[in-house]
């Protein structure tokens, strides 16, 4: 668990970076950190490696002062997925790989074992291991770019716009990639992104910066569900309520099934998006099933859905 | 105007210029050897202390920018001062032959080594150095495995200008007796005999070629692989 209290940041030209934010990314979650350019992101996370000193206030790693440890064992205990993505010109792909690793002295053949184990999770082939990072595609880059921040087996993971300068196809797939990564690993993950999309999309919460203030801390849905003020609002965009349709669940909404009503041909599944939900009732008409292991649980019809984003929205303009 | 008439104006014979130095030197091809190897020797100890003080100096300088600008102010004075006048300093304690001309070479190689080795250091990307420190690399390591194999192509691109310069500087040795290949300059425009004079004179031509192209043979290698050399263009050299 990373714990952030008060902490403030005061660059040494008077620059006020970060403003007395606290913030707590539970153990093996994702935090997503987003915000305009220049709005204090990447000053926060790398106040948790102390790649830069907190002016004022403190964070905690699993209840332990950062500035008590020493800061190289901290560093080499978090993975760090830089922005610039920051891979060594003049080292293999396997070097770049296992720097951390080599930093804490494991043996030759564990480095390998891992290295060639996490080609395999990133899915590049292993012939890559003694290449450089100038033979490699901007999307490869990235990938090993994730893949050296993970090679220590880090209990946490900072990752500053580690997608950020990937075209939208190769950005979308190393998003869903790394989502499943995410699923199979118990790592804490502090993701830094100015894409909105990208942070609801990535983060079991998501935290909204402005001008080194946190505006808004929340889970993806309750974000779009019920933005806190004008500026999230107009930060997630017109296709708000579109948006919040992707986040919510059928399970949330559902009805209790009425008796009799079979499973049909096309049925929902609970882990449906309303996305998906809405989608076939324009189609097929409603109310529609929801199935779950050969059983009908539950139905949905248009009006739930309605009603969802119509509370939410009326929520926003109070 | 023709270089052979540019001779004729100089007053050069053109048989001098062609093998009138040739036949000089294999008569005398025993003191020819001497001179060389004296002359090779001065440049080689001069350069080696050369970077041994340039390349740490330089180093120091990138840590601390305050260091940076007495380091690199030192080795800019070092190279104002003329290389005669060291020996003409130095020479009453360090005594008459080779001592007095390798310092000479020496102060006037740190410069172009030193400039290399800060310019070599800074230019490594500031993504680079962050993420080394970001990975927990102290900052020894960081030297080591990232800023100094970056650094090195350009650092010995400094220490070949600064060879090519020294070997020039070591003809002055003669003047207090360190031998090298001043000595037959000297003895040819004493006597004006131009078949000495470019005896001495062409040798060291050579050598700065020769030089100057293992050099930059050595700077290839010394180049990551992976890294492509700011002379060739895009792509790596992998
Ligand atoms: N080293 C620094 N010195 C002074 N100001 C800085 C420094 N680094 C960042 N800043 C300023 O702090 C603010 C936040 O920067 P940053 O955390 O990089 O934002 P983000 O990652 O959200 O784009 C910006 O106004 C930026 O100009
Ligand atoms: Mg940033």
């Amino acid at each position: 668990m990373i714990e952030l209290d008060n902490v403030r940041k005061v660059y040494g030209d008077g620059t006020v970076a970060v403003d007395d934010v606290s913030l707590e990314v539970p153990e093996g979650e994702t935090v997503t950190l987003v915000g305009p350019s220049g709005c204090g992101k990447t000053t926060t996370m790398t106040m948790v490696n102390r790649l830069t000193e907190i002016t004022e206030g403190d964070v905690r790693i699993d209840g332990e002062s950062i500035q008590d440890t020493d800061v190289i064992d901290l560093r080499r205990n978090i993975g760090y997925v830089i922005q610039e993505i920051g891979l060594f010109e003049h080292m293999t792909i396997a070097e770049n790989i296992s720097i951390v690793p080599d930093l804490r002295g494991w043996d030759e053949e564990r480095k390998q074992e891992r290295v060639e184990e996490l080609l395999e999770l990133i899915q590049l082939p292993q012939d890559v291991k003694t290449q450089y990072p100038a033979n490699l595609s901007g999307g490869q880059r990235q990938r090993v770019g994730v893949a050296r921040a993970m090679a220590a087996e880090p209990d946490i993971i900072l990752m500053d716009e580690p997608f950020g300068a990937l075209d939208p196809i190769t950005r979308d797939e190393l998003q869903d990639e790394f989502l499943d990564i995410q699923q199979k690993l118990d790592t804490t993950i502090m993701f830094v992104t100015h894409d909105i999309d990208e942070a609801l999309k990535m983060g079991d919460r998501v935290a909204v910066l402005r001008d080194g203030e946190l505006v808004q801390y929340d889970a993806p849905k309750d974000l779009l569900g019920s933005p806190k003020n004008e500026f999230v609002a107009n930060f997630i965009g017109e296709d708000r309520v579109l948006k919040q349709l992707s986040a919510v669940t059928v399970r949330e909404v559902m009805n209790a099934p009425q008796v009799g009503e079979g499973a049909g041909e096309n049925p929902l599944s609970p882990d449906d998006s309303l996305k998906v939900a809405l989608q076939r009732i324009f189609q097929q008409g409603d109310p529609l099933p929801v199935v779950e292991d050969g059983e009908v649980v539950g139905q949905v019809s248009e009006a739930d859905i309605q009603a969802v984003t119509d509370r939410r929205t009326s929520e926003v303009l109070q | 105007m023709s270089w052979a008439a540019a001779l004729a104006l100089l007053d050069v014979p053109l048989s001098s210029v062609f093998t009138g130095w040739i036949d000089y030197i294999g008569a005398n091809w025993d003191q020819f050897l001497t001179l060389l190897r004296g002359h090779l020797v001065m440049v080689g100890i001069g350069e080696l202390l050369a970077i041994l003080i340039a390349v740490p100096a330089g180093i120091l300088a990138t840590r601390d920018p305050r260091l940076a600008r007495i380091i690199e102010n030192l080795g800019a004075v070092a190279q104002t001062i003329p290389a005669l006048g060291v020996i003409a300093l130095t020479f009453t304690f360090l005594g008459l032959g080779k001592r007095p001309t390798i310092l000479a070479i020496t102060i006037y190689a740190l410069f172009p080594i030193l400039k290399n080795t800060v310019a070599g250091i800074q230019n490594v990307e500031e993504a680079d150095v962050r993420a080394g420190r970001g990975m927990g690399m102290t900052n020894v390591q960081r030297l080591r495995r990232i800023e100094l194999p970056l650094a090195l192509p350009v650092i010995f691109a400094g220490i070949r200008t600064s060879t090519v310069l020294c070997v020039g500087v070591a003809y002055i040795g003669v003047f207090v007796g360190a031998g090298g290949l001043g000595t037959w300059i000297q003895a040819g425009l004493t006597t004006v005999n131009y078949d000495v004079m470019l005896a001495g004179a062409i040798p060291g031509a050579l050598t700065v070629i020769a030089f100057d192209r293992g050099f930059s043979v050595l700077e290839g290698m010394v180049t990551p692989e992976g890294v492509s050399r700011d002379t060739t263009e895009g792509g790596a050299a992998a």
